[in-house]
């Protein structure tokens, strides 16, 4: 034990064993966890097309528009479908400001994301920047915390989708009350565990189908409840006072929607198989946070205008049927309800699989047992770590609470996000060799100092529940490395 | 990379050989019959493991799990392609998409033939189609150097509704395969559904020759015509690919430096895509 710490501080010095030429510092890789597993990371060459090991090569195949489907798909659903009511009720007619100052700082973090994706294009996203920028214990932190928070953001999501079954059910005429939104919400999380372990063959093309289908209805609504909130048809609707609770509900609301903005950094996680990632990590990233933002702030905006937010409020996660009936009749709420069934489902699908890989990421460098990252020969599918996703998932969507899930999902992915801009800084400040990336953040080093610090700052804003539960996270992982990885060296390795 | 097994073939100017790719699913029990080996043997070959992984798997996940398993299988097979001749090396790679995997990997060994491999025992008979919109002169070119002075039947096939035409492609075909002593014999399929005349004629015939075409809807939706005769006619499907930007005029069959420098070309092209990453 004690050969292997000293070995481990020395390991980010640059005098390291000889390492092949071409690749990274790769020999400072070092140490091992408590069942004596090293970290397995081994010289690549990275192409536009494939990742080029000693023996084998890693095809990417995931494109632009895949890549942006992986972003809008995780993120589109929970803004639009879920939250609207809730917003509404918190902050008034200001939720949208609510909803613009989350995307103002998605995007304050996913430029530095992109900066990092594309000098890193590897499986793993956020975790793999800050275990390689700050070292083994900001990275067991947030691989661990990446881990949960995706597993509360999926309990979101399927909480959700619960709420549309049970109004799509009223809607064709089957009496179901709320009471069956906790069990058919636990349903659809056992399914989509399972699904993804007997293999979902076409879900990539499925999943870009259900993205294009949700934009077309979204942006109709938004046609039609625009025109009518502008007067040009319809009752003029009553002007509202557009912050009735005051500044501080914004923020709070702002801490709260966040979740709506976790999908961007998905887009990093698949980094690995993304073709041309210099070009089309920052693309993806960027340009899903801009389109889901601008929907975002356009949705709340219609949506209070249909409705005053007190009445909205009454809606409760469902409100955005009523504001579809307002609009379009029938037609209208039935549009919505397909609308908020598929963009749960998809954004529960994606973190689950988002989770999944967060684990083997983690589990490569030897921050958990290796075994959590066997694929199963038959299905060709990570099944341990599927169901170290799946597990957590039904039982946090059991307790069905909406908000503190969002949040502590929130939280959890805000701390991950600091850091991103955090890990940015110390590696621009004392720059790697291998550190060469295709994309640089415009207006450094001012832009991801404010992507930290309005991360950190947004948690303030919180419950002071979610606050508790989401350190207590943190602390428990930080407790995990002391405990299993102590001696595993990550830093300023490739 | 695994070049290290084959350095100088694709090097060797005084004995240009087409390189042809030989995709297996390495970890589902890919192996070759004895006749594809036999047939290429004339030809340096690339032996392309793959494993296609459905999308929820990261592919450097299942690397590291079945690299080792992976590599072993794939040094056996090359071993029968003639690896301890310098004649075949291959190519590992995880991959969610297996016909792009095919695709870059034959752009970068600059194989100009990829054969989905069937069973088939002593090739004797083969079935050459020339239907559609392919590389005639590459066809040929091909089917010749195959075939080399070994006793194998060619049929040459082709399906049209232009019968005159058909004919005078076919015979003009003929000619140059019969200028190298090939046995060859011709089949003309008029105003009939041209896939499904082809799996007919390949029937009583050991393996098939193809042209790569143009992707269409069609094959968007019934999957990729060399794939649907493999899976008819149960032999191996050769499939000459389309080559971007080679004209192919120096790839006609008449003189006997056939298909050298246009090699020489894409030889150039390919090493130079591959350092470009």
């Amino acid at each position: 034990m004690a050969e292997e710490s000293s070995e481990s501080v020395n390991a980010s010095s640059p005098s390291s064993p000889p390492s092949p030429p071409s690749t990274g510092p790769d020999a400072s890789v070092s140490g091992t966890n408590l069942d004596g597993e090293a970290p397995r990371v081994e010289p690549t060459v990275e192409t536009d097309e494939a990742t080029i090991t000693d023996d084998a090569e890693l095809e990417r195949t995931i494109g632009l528009s895949g890549g942006l489907a992986i972003g809008i798909g995780t993120m589109i659903g929970a803004g639009i479908f879920v939250f609207p009511g809730l917003a509404a009720g918190n902050a008034g007619p200001a939720a949208s400001l609510s909803f613009a100052i989350g995307a103002v700082i998605a995007l304050l973090v996913a430029l530095p994301t992109s900066e990092l994706a594309t000098a890193m294009p590897k499986s793993g996203g956020g975790y793999y920047f800050i275990s390689r920028g700050l070292g083994t214990l900001a990275g067991t932190v947030v691989g661990l915390s990446l881990w949960f928070g995706l597993v509360f953001a999926t309990a979101f999501y399927l909480v959700g989708f619960g709420y549309y079954v049970v109004d799509t059910l009223v809607e064709v005429g089957v009496a179901a009350g709320e009471w069956l939104v906790i069990p058919i919400a636990v349903l659809a999380g056992v399914a989509f565990t399972i699904l993804n372990v007997t293999g979902t063959e076409n879900a990539a093309k499925l999943q870009n189908g259900v993205v294009a289908l949700l934009l077309s209805i979204i942006v109709c609504f938004l046609a039609v409840g625009g025109l009518d909130a502008a007067g040009v048809f319809g009752e003029p609707s009553t002007p509202e006072r557009f912050a009735p609770h005051g500044a501080m509900p914004i923020l709070s609301t702002a801490a709260l929607v966040f979740t709506s903005y976790l999908g961007f950094a998905q887009v990093a996680t698949v980094a690995g198989e993304m073709k041309d990632p210099g070009r089309n990590l920052p693309l993806a990233m960027v340009g899903s946070v801009l389109v889901v933002g601008v929907l975002y702030v356009a949705t709340i905006f219609v949506a209070t205008s249909a409705f005053g937010s007190d009445q909205l409020e009454t809606l409760g996660e469902t409100a955005m049927v009523e504001v579809g009936r307002h609009y379009l009749g029938t037609v209208g709420a039935l549009a919505i309800l397909v609308g908020g069934l598929l963009a749960t489902m998809s954004s529960a699908n994606a973190s689950v699989l988002s989770t999944s890989r967060a684990i083997y990421a983690v589990s490569r460098d030897a921050l958990l047992p290796r075994d959590a990252s066997r694929i199963n020969l038959r299905y060709g599918t990570p099944h341990v770590a599927l169901g170290l996703a799946g597990g957590p998932i039904v039982v946090l969507t059991a307790t069905g609470r909406v908000e503190l899930l969002a949040e502590v999902a929130s939280f959890l992915h805000l701390v991950m996000y600091g850091l991103i801009c955090v890990a940015l800084l110390a590696l621009r400040r004392n720059e790697p060799e291998w550190y060469d990336p295709a994309f640089r953040v415009p207006g450094y080093p001012i832009v991801p100092i404010l992507g930290a610090l309005s991360s950190f700052a947004l948690v303030a804003f919180m419950q002071p529940a979610s606050r508790w539960i989401g350190l207590a996270i943190v602390v428990l992982t930080a407790g995990w490395y002391a405990y299993y990885a102590r001696d595993v060296s990550l830093r300023g390795v490739l | 990379m695994t070049d290290d097994t084959d350095p100088q073939t694709s090097d060797d100017a005084s004995h240009p050989r087409t390189r042809i790719l030989v995709p297996l699913p390495i970890l589902e029990g890919g192996a070759v019959s004895a006749g594809l080996a036999d047939l290429l043997e004339p030809l340096d070959v690339t032996v392309l493991g793959f494993h296609v992984l459905p999308e929820q798997t990261p592919p450097d996940q299942a690397r590291l799990q079945y690299e080792d398993r992976a590599t072993d299988a794939l040094e056996d097979l090359a071993v029968e392609f003639g690896a301890e001749d310098g004649t075949a090396d291959y190519r590992l790679v995880f991959t969610h998409d297996r016909k792009q995997t095919i695709d870059r990997v034959a752009a970068a060994t600059t194989a100009g033939v990829y054969v989905v491999p069937g069973a088939t025992g002593p090739v004797e008979r083969l079935l050459v189609a020339l239907t559609g919109d392919v590389a005639v002169d590459h066809v040929c070119a091909f089917t010749a150097e195959l075939v080399g002075d070994r006793d194998i039947e060619v049929t040459l096939f082709l399906a049209t509704d232009d019968e005159a035409a058909g004919r005078d492609l076919l015979e003009a075909a003929r000619e140059r395969l019969t200028d190298r002593g090939i046995d060859v014999q011709t089949d003309l399929a008029v105003d009939v559904a041209p896939l499904e005349a082809l799996v007919d004629a390949a029937a009583d015939h050991d393996a098939v020759v193809m042209g790569e075409r143009a992707p269409s809807l069609r094959s968007l939706v019934f999957g990729e015509e060399a794939e649907r005769i493999a899976a008819e006619s149960v032999g191996p499907v050769f499939v000459v690919r389309r080559l971007e930007g080679d004209d192919g005029e120096e790839r006609t069959l008449e003189g006997d430096g056939e298909g050298t420098e246009s090699d020489a070309a894409r030889d150039d092209d390919g090493e130079q895509s591959k350092d470009g990453g």
